[in-house]
């Protein structure tokens, strides 16, 4: 019996969400009793109770909500237009030699580039609108994607393509049914850094923007709150940038994996 | 001897040495600290004409004068925002900004109050588009660019938004934050922001242009004058160093005396500082509507509109928050 328990408890421990859920909450213990120590101003660290207050505020009055829903449309708008240029570089630079010396001069010299550090030329040529968020999203997204993705063409084994000769598949068809799948692991790689360098330049941008017309999303919440001097509500921003997070990289993208990658036997 | 520098002696000579090398920093950093409380005054410097009188005052060496053996430190910072948080982080015990901010802090619980006024500034809203004869003329797609929102222009703004549109908030969502000189550049442009509520030189730069006019003056929307820029101190700096704190509010008065009796020596010394003439800086000195003055005027009007508006959660008299009653009133 006590071994039954016992193993059951440690089944339990070694539980990955178990895991993440006991570290937060540490974290937010330790939170608390820096808040309560009075070390620092309600300013600079508000209780745990002022933050969750503020959230559901925040939510109820559907402010949070709706930037965050502007936020995503950007950025989904931003990815999805991202991928197929990716996907689209990498074909080209492929199929032929002088495309690919294009391709990696644009990258050594673009995929340095920050995207906030554009911004200010971006909204000189395209005006204060959405587009130039959504730009500077692709820019973002481009460059370690098409990288990403070539390598993982380049790493494919001539075999398949000459598999897919054989069944005289146009080179359309050979991107598709070959080049595409057998290069995924790499492709969801670059999407992963492309995500995550993505959603930081678009928060990063929005706090610089301000509101294009009724919104201005989360980075535009986020300052909103700094300027009136509304610690929680930052905190409450920043809060739903980290979940936003974890829900793509965790379930969107791991799902991703699962489905196709790992179920393909190409990675664990 | 030699053992000392062998193997585990080494490891434990070497942990040694880094704990008396570290804790000597530390004394170091404390015992700085204790003796520098009393001896130091930190200013937040901001640039602008409405700012002249600090000018005044680093060039003239008034601050050293009315404090002798007391470190003066003057130090950049961005906006109201950066101040606010520098003083929070205990960086600095002094700095200049307009009413709301200042409202919006106290209100939150920043434990500041205003030590003197410093001046007033017209500040208007122009616009490029020749159709845009009032605020209803604005649609959807016009963009006003303003420093932030909660500053001066925002709630200046608001203030007007609900007197001729009947609600405040009417036109929030076309504000753009930029910062004077970019929306300038945009407004004249053509093909970026639609109006920007300026302060000067900007405004001048602006109307010297024929396809911009005026929309709205402030002094119209607040009915009559009001203090553009306040200096306002940390707590620590009235009630742990009084000698400091009236040292800088008389020499807040003295710069602004000097400005007013010796204005084009003024300007001479300004010049260079805005990269203009010494004709044109001394023309802005004497605009009709700024003027350098330690009264603080126009904060109820502020405090009763901003807290109908939800912007703060109660009511500021101006007595409630002035550290010293008496040093403002001239």
């Amino acid at each position: 019996m006590i071994m039954i328990a016992k193993d059951k408890f440690n089944k339990l421990f070694i539980n990955k969400i178990f895991i993440r859920i006991f570290w937060m909450a540490i974290f937010m213990l330790i939170w608390e009793m820096i808040y309560l120590s009075h070390s620092f101003s309600p300013l600079i660290l508000p209780s745990l109770g002022t933050i969750l207050k503020s959230m559901y505020s925040n939510l109820l009055s559907g402010e949070l909500i709706k930037e965050t829903l502007y936020s995503l449309n950007l950025i989904f708008k931003g990815l999805g237009i991202g991928i197929i240029i990716s996907i689209t570089l990498a074909s080209l630079s492929f199929v032929s030699k002088l495309f690919e010396g294009l391709v990696e001069t644009l990258t050594a010299i673009a995929h340095p580039l920050p995207g906030i550090a554009l911004l200010p030329l971006i909204i000189l040529w395209l005006g204060a609108t959405p587009h130039a968020i959504v730009f500077i999203i692709i820019h973002s997204v481009v460059w370690p994607l098409a990288l990403n993705t070539y390598s993982g063409f380049k790493s494919i084994p001539k075999v398949y393509r000459q598999i897919g000769e054989n069944y005289e598949l146009s080179i359309l068809q050979i991107i598709y049914h070959i080049l595409i799948p057998a290069s995924l692991p790499y492709f969801l790689t670059g999407l992963k850094i492309g995500w995550a360098r993505a959603w930081r330049a678009l928060i990063s941008a929005e706090m610089i923007f301000g509101a294009t017309g009724e919104n201005g999303g989360l980075g535009w919440f986020i300052f909103k709150r700094r300027v009136f001097m509304d610690t929680p509500g930052i905190f409450a921003g920043l809060i739903v940038i980290v979940l936003i997070g974890i829900l793509v990289e965790n379930l969107v993208i791991v799902n991703l994996e699962k489905l196709t990658i790992r179920k393909w036997g190409m990675s664990i | 001897m030699t053992k000392i520098f062998q193997g585990k002696y080494k490891a434990i000579l070497l942990i040694f040495l880094y704990f008396l090398y570290f804790s000597s920093l530390l004394m170091g950093c404390s015992h700085k600290n204790e003796e520098k409380v009393t001896e130091r005054l930190r200013i937040a410097e901001q640039y602008g004409l409405a700012y002249a009188p600090l000018q005044i005052m680093k060039t003239n060496k008034i601050l050293e004068k009315n404090l002798p053996s007391i470190e003066i430190s003057w130090q950049q910072v961005s906006n109201t925002t950066a101040i606010r948080e520098a003083m929070l982080s205990n960086k600095i015990d002094a700095g200049f900004m307009a009413i709301p901010p200042f409202l919006i802090g106290l209100d939150k619980g920043m434990e500041w109050k205003i030590a003197s006024g410093l001046s007033y500034s017209p500040t208007k809203l122009i616009t490029n588009k020749n159709n845009i004869k009032s605020l209803k003329d604005f649609t959807k797609e016009d963009k006003i660019a303003l420093p932030q929102p909660g500053s001066v222009q925002h709630i200046l703004l608001s203030m007007a938004c609900e007197k001729e549109l009947g609600d405040s908030h009417k036109l929030d969502n076309l504000i753009l934050t930029l910062s004077h000189p970019d929306a300038m550049n945009s407004l004249l442009s053509g093909n970026g922001v639609t109006a920007h509520f300026a302060s000067p030189p900007y405004i001048g730069e602006e109307l010297k242009d024929d396809k911009m006019h005026l929309v709205l003056d402030g002094r119209n929307v607040m009915e009559g004058d009001f203090t553009f820029i306040v200096g306002v101190t940390t707590k620590e700096l009235y009630t742990k160093n009084p000698k400091v704190y009236y040292g800088f509010v008389k020499s807040i008065s003295e710069a602004i005396d000097f400005i007013n009796k010796n204005t084009e020596k003024s300007a001479e010394i300004l010049a260079p500082l805005y990269n203009l003439s010494k004709e044109e800086t001394y023309k802005l000195l004497t605009a009709e509507g700024n003027k350098y003055n330690t009264k603080v005027e126009g904060l109820e009007k502020f405090s009763q509109f901003m807290l109908k508006n939800k912007y703060i959660s109660k009511n500021y008299t101006l007595k409630e928050v002035l550290w010293n009653d008496n040093d403002s009133k001239r």
